[in-house]
């Protein structure tokens, strides 16, 4: 798979606070990125400055295989994006707002029929924008943004302030864009949840830094889980299972058993209870992505 | 050719904004107080002055730079206001434009605008005064001149108020030129010659029109390409 953005130790500083901290960052064709970090965390600028609106302090970046500031007309007529809330003319029509971007990217008119379709607009096509939800003028972003059939899409925060069912019909179109398409997405959240479900790999961003990236099943392998036991007498306990060689440690009158497969388990019940002892609860405790991404962020809630 | 695209766009982007109707309202607020101050004392006028057209065409003239700056003012400001309002530069300078090509097609809009203002004020200079009984000898170089050159001075005014508008993000200081420009453009004789906002009055020490028109096309290449950078260099936050 061709690496699609490739960014070395990009950084930006507004008066010498770093917003984008030396950030390198792959992403890989056909994949879903999720972007996710705090708010404040830096997500948008390093947007900014992957479409060219903002100019790095220093690094590198790489779009499609071309440096940004070598070859930036090259790459945008192939990129699509969607950055913050979105922008719009409010006084022209859904039609003549994505009329007015089609002349420059140069389709035929009849693509903006069908990316108003795709996003569900035809009815409300030649109203006026400014009497729009902000769901309905999200999603006009995103027809926007796949006006000219990217190759790349860069879509920041897309899902803010669409309703619950919005937010479905939104990730379902952006799902199946890598396959339909052969597009490359990258998408912003500070929502976890969000990510968890529609991207593929990930990069968590804080404090400017790139802190983890790796694919998404990589990610959730880090949400470890354990068994705490509960019994008369947690301290014999603890001795008897010993003879296992299992991880145990003693907690306040419980005893937790670090990743142990169910015979494992099954065994070290099996063994308490030969030894007379009363078992009161036997508890699975699963550390959530919430909590482990909570530590890496230093307490700021994703 | 990338240009020609831009223009389209820009022309559709100003629908129903209300520049069309300032690109009329101008000239015609001009002829239109000059048909009252005719309209009222017009025999008091006539006596003023032998050569009738001439006495005319100054008191055109005496309104015209004021319409102009004003229209300058308000005219960059609402070539501004269609990408600021929504933050729309985002979007626009993500598309695969050239930054230098969308200012200078920012720049094509207003300038083109105030060359329609300019041709119906001659248009309406023309009609008015054969209406009045001037003479029949009509001075159509002097009303094409009373009517163009000042266009033609005014070009370093629309670079520079177009480039504060479209990279200031203090509305404020915006704000304040125009009001600077419009007050500035009352009094011309009593400025220095180098004062910008002199120069559509046509009037200066050297008391020869051309002089306006080369010094504001002049300063006009200048401020644009001043503007210009400045804008495809900035940070769109």
């Amino acid at each position: 798979m061709s690496i699609i953005v490739q960014t070395e130790q990009l950084t930006k500083t507004f008066q010498k606070q770093y917003a984008v901290d030396h950030i390198d960052m792959t992403i890989r064709e056909g994949e879903i990125y999720g972007f996710l970090g705090p708010n404040g965390a830096g997500k948008t600028t390093t947007i900014r400055m992957l479409l060219g609106l903002m100019k790095p302090s220093s690094g590198r970046i790489k779009v499609l295989g071309k440096r940004l500031n070598t070859h930036k007309l090259e790459i945008l007529r192939q990129v699509g994006s969607l950055v913050e809330n979105p922008s719009y003319y409010p006084h022209l029509t859904a039609y003549e707002n994505l009329n007015v971007i089609r002349q420059i990217v140069g389709v035929p008119p009849v693509r903006v029929t069908e990316v108003l379709e795709l996003v569900r607009l035809t009815e409300a096509a030649h109203r006026k924008v400014k009497g729009f939800s902000l769901g309905m003028k999200q999603r006009l972003g995103i027809a926007a943004a796949l006006l000219h059939q990217p190759k790349l899409l860069i879509l920041d925060e897309p899902t803010n302030g669409l309703d619950p069912s919005g937010i479905i019909e939104i990730r379902e179109l952006i799902k199946s864009l890598p396959q339909k398409y052969g597009m490359t997405v990258l998408i912003s959240s500070h929502l976890l949840s969000e990510i968890d479900q529609i991207a593929t790999s990930v990069g968590v961003v804080s404090h400017g830094k790139l802190i983890y990236q790796d694919s998404i099943t990589n990610m959730r392998k880090l949400a470890n889980s354990s068994i705490h036991i509960q019994c008369n007498d947690p301290e014999q306990a603890a001795v008897a299972l010993h003879r296992l060689e299992l991880a145990v440690e003693l907690g306040a009158n419980k005893l937790v058993l670090h990743q142990c497969s169910d015979r494992a388990v099954a065994d070290a019940v099996k063994l308490l209870v030969h030894q007379g002892m009363d078992i009161y609860r036997v508890e699975e405790h699963k550390q959530s992505l919430e909590r482990i991404f909570l530590d890496m962020t230093g307490g700021v809630s994703l | 050719m990338m240009l020609s695209k831009l223009l389209g766009s820009e022309w559709m982007k100003i629908k129903r904004k209300g520049l069309w109707f300032l690109t009329l309202l101008g000239p015609l607020g001009v002829i239109g107080l000059t048909m009252v101050n005719y309209g009222v004392r017009k025999d008091y006028l006539l006596a003023q002055s032998e050569d009738d057209w001439a006495y005319y065409l100054d008191n055109v003239a005496a309104l015209t730079p004021m319409a102009l700056v004003l229209g300058i003012v308000i005219l960059t400001s609402l070539l501004a206001s269609i990408e600021a309002q929504t933050n729309a530069w985002k979007m626009w300078l993500a598309l695969p434009v050239r930054r230098g090509s969308v200012y200078l097609s920012k720049y094509l809009i207003a300038a083109v605008l105030l060359l329609v203002s300019s041709c119906i004020l001659a248009v309406g200079t023309a009609v008015y005064g054969m209406t009045l009984g001037l003479g029949d000898d009509i001075p159509w170089l002097s009303i094409l001149e009373y009517s163009f050159y000042p266009w033609v001075a005014s070009q370093a005014l629309i670079a520079l108020h177009l480039w504060c508008a479209l990279t200031s993000s203090n509305q404020g200081f915006t704000v304040s030129l125009g009001i600077v420009g419009v007050i500035a453009v009352i009094i011309p004789v009593y400025l220095p010659d180098w004062v910008i906002w002199k120069w559509p009055s046509l009037v200066s020490e050297l008391d020869n029109p051309w002089s306006s028109g080369v010094i504001g096309v002049g300063a006009g290449l200048l401020l644009f390409m001043a503007g210009m950078l400045h804008f495809s260099r900035k940070d769109v936050g």
